[in-house]
């Protein structure tokens, strides 16, 4: 499990990292071949939506797992022993609720209905339920995310009941 | 019925510690399941959210969530703060006005407060401990100020603001930032120097002549991104995102290879934390702008129109009451979702008063920046607090008074238009 853990955390690291660095790229390009090469490329614009959306959801599953999401840390914080433990519980479980529902079902109802239509994205000709997949696949992330935090037993845990 | 569980779940969950996305995704997802069969509404909300995200206006923030923390690191910081220092002089509590004007000029190259925080406040903070400053009163300073860069372009919040109304440009909306940014800063240097006086604060130490000169020369570079954004935005060279863009580049190329205080290693750990970065934030607008989808289905926006005009008539009233709301939803409530989704629920109202979305925007943008600073939820109240090492109870004495001045400020925008729309109207960018 922790190895997995480890993997998929690398994996989804290296993605973020290309994800951004090509986003930068493209829009820079964008103003770069409008102006010196005269020819202003077409596909820089929805390239780059594309893969905001790409950031912005697999980031989130990302940012979940480094507790990075804004929340209000009053009642955690407060909370010692069993409550805190429930209410741990709970908050983990609301989030997988919603990765299931949201992203895992209506994400990939999403993707299928798209596939499905046949939808092509205007400029660069892609299946639009390419670039909706990442919907499902974030939640599918989060939701491993919240296995690790449901079973993570021992010194991590109480570490972070520290900190 | 539904708008009732709407906010009862939204409200529960955010109590009880749900990051905020969820908890706005987990009572948009209760509300439309009350309407609707499970299927579309999970689907609905799923392609609200995807869709959302789908802007090229809202490209801009990952931009420059990027060259704000290429600056953060890059050396910037450090070099207004100098330049800052020769432009004050030997003032008394003159490093409390240094600790603003860095962090208006800061505000000035990069769209994000928590970064001028951390970027400012990782040096101010502790220089001003260590002159006998009272570190409550360091961390409020620095917090406050911070919020300008919300006003000031680049302005992440802007931004979003922009896609949120749908009929204000971001180059306008940037160019109305400035007058009510330096207001804020003005306001808070007003609080220091009364501050200074009665605590009787030390002097910054003398800048010679020459020292000064070499100090402006070192920041140049950094002051000519506001020429490189604006000025390029401005001309029509290229657009808002495209500006971000060209911020990333400049930043690299300043911080590698003229200051040399970035490694090439270091740059995918910053690509790295902006992702992040930026998805907090997607994820946040995503989440609002499904919750804002459901809202209006509910016909929620005519609703709350219909009960304020319902209590009053005259307009100031009407304005005063938003900007109480606002201010309420701003103390518990982070400021992306709430300008997605106050938005559309208090522009119909301030149009009707005669008021400009642009004029708008600016109102509800400042009046959140309050918020900001306010726990329980202030961002960078928590970000001051960590820097300064104190408690947000101790805290909360020192930032009365700049609640006081940013909430004068709130009542000069709001009802004198000028300040927001004179000079957007002087380049052109709105009748």
């Amino acid at each position: 499990m922790r190895s997995l853990e480890r993997a998929v955390d690398a994996a989804l690291r290296a993605c973020l990292i290309l994800l951004v660095v090509t986003l930068v790229a493209s829009v820079a390009w964008q103003v770069f071949s409008r102006y010196l090469l005269a020819d202003p490329s077409s596909w820089t614009e929805e390239l780059a939506r594309f893969l905001l959306i790409w950031i912005g959801m697999l980031g989130a599953g990302y940012a979940f797992r480094q507790h990075a999401h804004l929340g209000l840390e009053l009642l955690p914080q407060k909370l010692k022993g069993i409550p805190a433990r429930v209410l741990r519980h709970f908050i983990v479980l609301s989030v997988a609720l919603f990765a299931v529902a949201v992203l895992g079902i209506g994400g990939g109802n999403l993707v299928a209905l798209t596939w499905e239509l046949r939808q092509y994205s205007a400029v660069l000709g892609v299946p639009i339920a390419w670039v909706y997949s990442v919907i499902p696949l974030t939640g599918a992330v989060i939701v491993f995310y919240c296995i690790v935090l449901t079973f993570e037993t021992g010194e991590r845990a109480t570490y972070e009941e520290e900190t | 019925m539904e708008i009732v569980v709407l906010i009862v779940v939204f409200a529960g969950l955010f109590a009880l510690g749900v990051p905020i996305a969820f908890s706005i995704g987990l009572s948009t997802l209760a509300a439309m399941v009350l309407t609707m069969d499970f299927l579309p509404a999970v689907t609905t909300i799923a392609q609200r959210m995807a869709g959302g995200l789908n802007s090229f206006a809202l490209l801009a923030i990952p931009l420059f969530i990027v060259s704000g923390n290429l600056m953060a690191q890059g050396g910037i910081a450090r070099r207004l703060i100098e330049f800052s220092k020769a432009l004050i002089g030997t003032v008394p509590g003159g490093l409390a006005y240094v600790n603003v004007i860095s962090c208006t000029f800061f505000g000035a190259i990069s769209g994000s407060s928590v970064a001028a925080t951390t970027a400012v406040g990782g040096f101010m903070i502790p220089e001003m401990k260590n002159e006998g400053y009272e570190k409550n009163f360091t961390a409020a300073v620095t917090v406050s100020a911070a919020t300008t860069g919300l006003l000031i372009p680049p302005s992440n919040t802007l931004i979003v603001y922009a896609v949120a109304s749908g009929s204000v440009s971001v180059a306008a909306l940037f160019v109305a930032g400035y007058a009510p940014g330096i207001l804020i800063s003005l306001a808070i240097v007003l609080v220091c120097g009364y501050y200074a006086k009665r605590h009787d604060l030390p002097a910054c130490e003398r800048v010679s002549a020459r020292e000064a000169v070499a100090r402006t020369i070192a920041a140049l570079p950094c002051l000519f991104l506001i020429v490189l954004v604006i000025g390029g935005i401005l001309a029509g060279i290229f657009t808002a995102t495209e500006a971000g863009a060209i911020a990333v580049l400049y930043a690299l190329f300043l911080s590698t290879a003229i200051y040399r205080e970035i490694k090439l290693a270091d740059i995918a750990q910053i690509c790295l934390k902006s992702a992040q970065t930026t998805a907090v934030v997607m994820f946040l607008i995503a989440a609002s702008i499904a919750m804002s989808w459901i809202l209006a289905y509910l016909n929620i926006p005519a609703l709350v129109a219909e009960s304020l005009v319902g209590i009053s008539e005259n307009p100031i009233v009407i304005l005063l009451l938003i900007n109480l709301v606002l201010l309420v939803v701003g103390i518990f409530m982070d400021m992306t979702p709430a300008v997605l989704i106050f938005t559309p629920i208090f522009l119909p109202v301030a149009l009707n008063l005669g008021m400009s979305p642009l004029h708008f925007g600016i109102m509800l943008v400042l009046n959140l920046c309050i918020g900001l600073c306010t726990p329980p939820v202030g961002t960078i109240l928590f970000v001051g607090c960590a820097l300064a090492k104190t408690t947000i109870n101790k805290m909360v004495r020192p930032m009365i008074p700049m609640y006081v001045a940013m909430f004068a400020v709130l009542m000069l925008i709001t009802f004198i238009p000028e300040f927001s729309e004179g000079l957007p109207r002087f380049f052109g960018l709105i009748e």
